[in-house]
């Protein structure tokens, strides 16, 4: 059962055949009417999302509820990013391009031919299972409302979305807002710390590697259905690897650029610094010496 | 693009470049500084050229576009260096008809791959009027530079040119036998343009492909005029030191951060950049500060890969060049506040004017106008030019040139900026009228 499950695995990997020196690559096919509605629908939902966000801010400020001091540029911190461990991190990165040309980004591809409603059953699904950690790391971070919330989709979507394979909650207006034990850190007052590239996972830092570890840790103590322990726990982490991967549309050197791994480091540490700002909005933390590097 | 996000702080990295080697003897004199462009003052056209295409006016596309990429080695590269490890086969793109049908290959604009934005939509028309699609990167894109250049040293129309042709003589032979071919069109944007129009006049004369119809959309017509306005578009916006690029950063950063304090989102994912892209995107100096960063970086790898090929040592060591796995921070720092006239003056001439006996900088410059292709422009009735009145890369003379030249076979419409119109319902009619080669010209008071 198990060799049979990888063999058809495998066989939707090696989909790229090769003629004179000329390799091709099957893609997935392109759906550019469907991407077009898309886009007309997602530019007048994030509009209308917009004036709801303003209508809101308003409201907050009517009431006296003063927002934080907001940020000026000189918050900003420093261009440079904490890279203590870059040699070894480079490597991963290599390792990590190879690995996705090769292994992931194929089986991926191979994956996205699976009709879109059975993959969409299968995301449902493992972030339904996500949202256990969810809830714990919302209390754990003195967010109750949230994690009454996530407890609310997590009973809705087990129940009436089958074990999770269909999102009701979200229909319900409870809209999904994972976090996990890195944000829990964060909120913690701990800082992002070096950056850290992952084999196969990719970019992160000491302390979001330390969330991911916490993060199974807590799936592997619950045991949600025996899922993590049981007989099927080996095909768990492939499956939920690749549903991830399809969803993701970065391609390793697509840029074609030498400086990628800058570029790349840049901009996760500032998304990571930019969400910790959101976290500490109404408790500014202390501001860091100048000459720290971001991150540290 | 909306991903100008990423790019303004992927650019906006690090700290202060130093300039010291800009007291370094210049003995070429840059490109003289052009006259500015129309669109460069029109709030509408910086717009269009950030945002693009609105959605509800793209033309009607079809359902599904198969998709193969094709990885290929180009016999004549040159040899791959260690930092370019990635870009050893050429990649492009290719959507086959399941029955004969005309071919066209696609050229990306200046950096572009050849999977752009951009070519996605042109493939989508393309495809859904029934033609085979292949989209090439651009001859300056580094994949292209590395894998299927004969120089390394991009920029140069002819020599570009000539690489293209090659290149896409060695994929549309080894292509599958299933797919019939009954006819090959060119077509490209933006600098793609001028590329499309120079390879079709390099087959004319030597007919491997038979090219039948070239259709340039928004070319340059001087390749050094263009991107000068480019360089000055950044001194403008953005200002010329590195000091000014980490202001920029900076402020980026806090009205993120503010943003994203006042939205209730959980994570900075790709709904907050776009809400934010709209908050944080909403001027004129905001428009150009973002079109002059795009530009920029495409810039720094070429500016690279030129220098690390052609050994003039500007920022990288020619004894000494970068391994696999070395810090390249510094370098980018340095890149970043460098514009194309230095590209001119301390890689592109130096490296041209030693292989061509008789060459000036100002000869050199020359060589890179559409002027060189003008006899076959104004006489073949096979090149068509799609522009816009209020470009970004054109000024009042070169557009008028273009329409001198081209006659009845230029459709210039009065909006878009810079490719801020492409994929529109009235932009792809003409585009699949002209490749068909039943353009009658601009209809008077035809409904857009």
């Amino acid at each position: 059962m198990r060799l049979a499950a990888l063999a058809a695995v495998a066989a939707m990997g090696l989909c790229g055949c090769a003629t004179e020196g000329m390799i091709i690559h099957r893609m997935p096919a392109e759906t550019p009417a469907a991407d077009n509605a898309a886009a007309i629908q997602r530019a007048a939902s994030l509009s209308a999302a917009k004036e709801a966000a303003d209508r809101a801010q308003a409201a907050a400020e009517a009431r006296g509820e003063a927002p934080a001091p907001p940020l000026t540029p000189a918050d900003a911190p420093p261009p440079k990013t904490y890279d203590p461990w870059e040699p070894l991190n480079r490597f991963s990165y290599r390792f990590n391009a190879r690995f996705d040309e090769t292994i992931f980004l194929p089986l991926s591809n191979g994956y996205r031919r699976v009709p879109s409603p059975v993959r969409s059953c299968v995301h449902n699904f493992f972030a339904n299972l996500a949202e256990v950690d969810t809830v714990i790391n919302y209390t754990l971070q003195g967010r109750l409302g949230r994690g009454v919330r996530a407890l609310g989709r997590f009973a809705i979507n087990s129940t009436v979305g089958i074990g999770g394979l269909f999102d009701f909650a979200t229909k319900l207006r409870l809209e999904d807002a994972p976090t996990g034990f890195g944000t829990t850190l964060s909120k913690w007052g701990m800082h992002p710390g070096p950056y850290l590239v992952i084999p196969i996972l990719g970019p992160s830092t000491l302390r979001e590697a330390v969330g991911l570890l916490g993060d199974y840790g807590t799936s592997y103590e619950v045991n949600l259905a025996n899922l993590y322990r049981g007989n099927v726990s080996w095909a768990l982490w492939p499956l939920n690897a690749v549903d991830q991967r399809s969803n993701i549309s970065f391609r390793y050197y697509s840029t074609g650029s030498p400086f990628e791994y800058e570029t790349i480091r840049f901009l996760y540490v500032r998304k990571l610094l930019l969400e910790d700002e959101g976290l500490h909005k109404k408790s500014p933390r202390k501001p860091r010496a100048p000459d720290l590097p971001a991150g540290q | 693009m909306t991903n100008w996000l990423i790019a303004a702080a992927a650019l906006a990295v690090l700290a202060p470049a130093v300039f010291a080697d800009q007291l370094a003897d210049q003995v070429i004199a840059p490109p003289a500084a052009p006259g500015p462009a129309t669109g460069l003052a029109d709030s509408a056209a910086l717009r269009a050229t950030v945002y693009g295409t609105p959605p509800q006016d793209i033309a009607p596309m079809p359902a599904k576009v198969p998709l193969v990429e094709i990885n290929m080695r180009m016999p004549w590269a040159r040899p791959v260096p260690d930092v370019f490890w990635f870009d050893r086969d050429l990649r492009v793109w290719f959507s086959a008809q399941d029955k004969p049908a005309p071919l066209v290959i696609v050229i990306s604009g200046t950096g572009g791959d050849g999977n752009t934005t951009v070519l996605s939509t042109l493939r989508g028309a393309l495809y859904g009027a029934g033609y085979h699609v292949l989209t090439m990167p651009s001859p300056t894109f580094p994949g292209f530079i590395v894998s299927a250049s004969t120089t390394g040293v991009a920029g140069d129309l002819d020599q570009d040119g000539r690489d293209l042709y090659a290149a896409m003589q060695r994929i549309v032979a080894h292509l599958p036998r299933r797919v019939r071919i009954t006819d090959i069109d060119i077509l490209g944007y933006s600098l793609g343009g001028a590329n499309a129009g120079v390879v079709k006049s390099i087959d004319a004369t030597q007919h491997r492909l038979k090219i039948h119809r070239a259709v340039m959309i928004e070319p340059p017509v001087s390749l050094f005029a263009s991107v000068g306005r480019l360089d000055r578009l950044f001194a403008t916006s953005i200002g010329s030191g590195d000091v000014d690029v980490e202001r920029l950063y900076q402020k980026l950063y806090a009205q993120l951060a503010n943003l994203y304090r006042a939205s209730d989102r959980v994570r900075v994912d790709e709904n907050f950049l776009l809400t934010a892209a709209a908050a944080v995107l909403n001027s004129d100096s905001q428009f150009s500060a973002a079109i002059a960063l795009t530009f920029r970086i495409d810039l720094m790898n070429m500016f690279f890969a030129g220098d690390l090929y052609a050994g003039t040592g500007v920022v990288v060591d020619p004894e000494h060049p970068p391994k696999v796995g070395d810090s390249l921070e510094r370098t980018q720092q340095i890149l970043r506040g460098k514009p194309f006239s230095e590209y001119f003056t301390k890689v592109f001439a130096p490296y041209y004017l030693k292989r061509r006996p008789y060459s000036t900088p100002e000869s050199l410059i020359a060589e890179n106008r559409l002027d060189i292709i003008a006899d076959a422009l104004r006489n073949n009735p096979d090149y068509y030019v799609q522009t816009n009145s209020d470009d970004l890369i054109l000024d009042k003379a070169e557009l008028a040139w273009l329409e001198n030249t081209l006659g009845p076979k230029i459709a210039v419409y009065d909006h878009g900026g810079h490719l801020g119109n492409i994929g529109e319902r009235r932009q792809i009619a003409d585009m699949l009228d002209m490749l068909a080669g039943r353009w009658q010209g601009v209809v008077p008071g035809a409904a857009p």
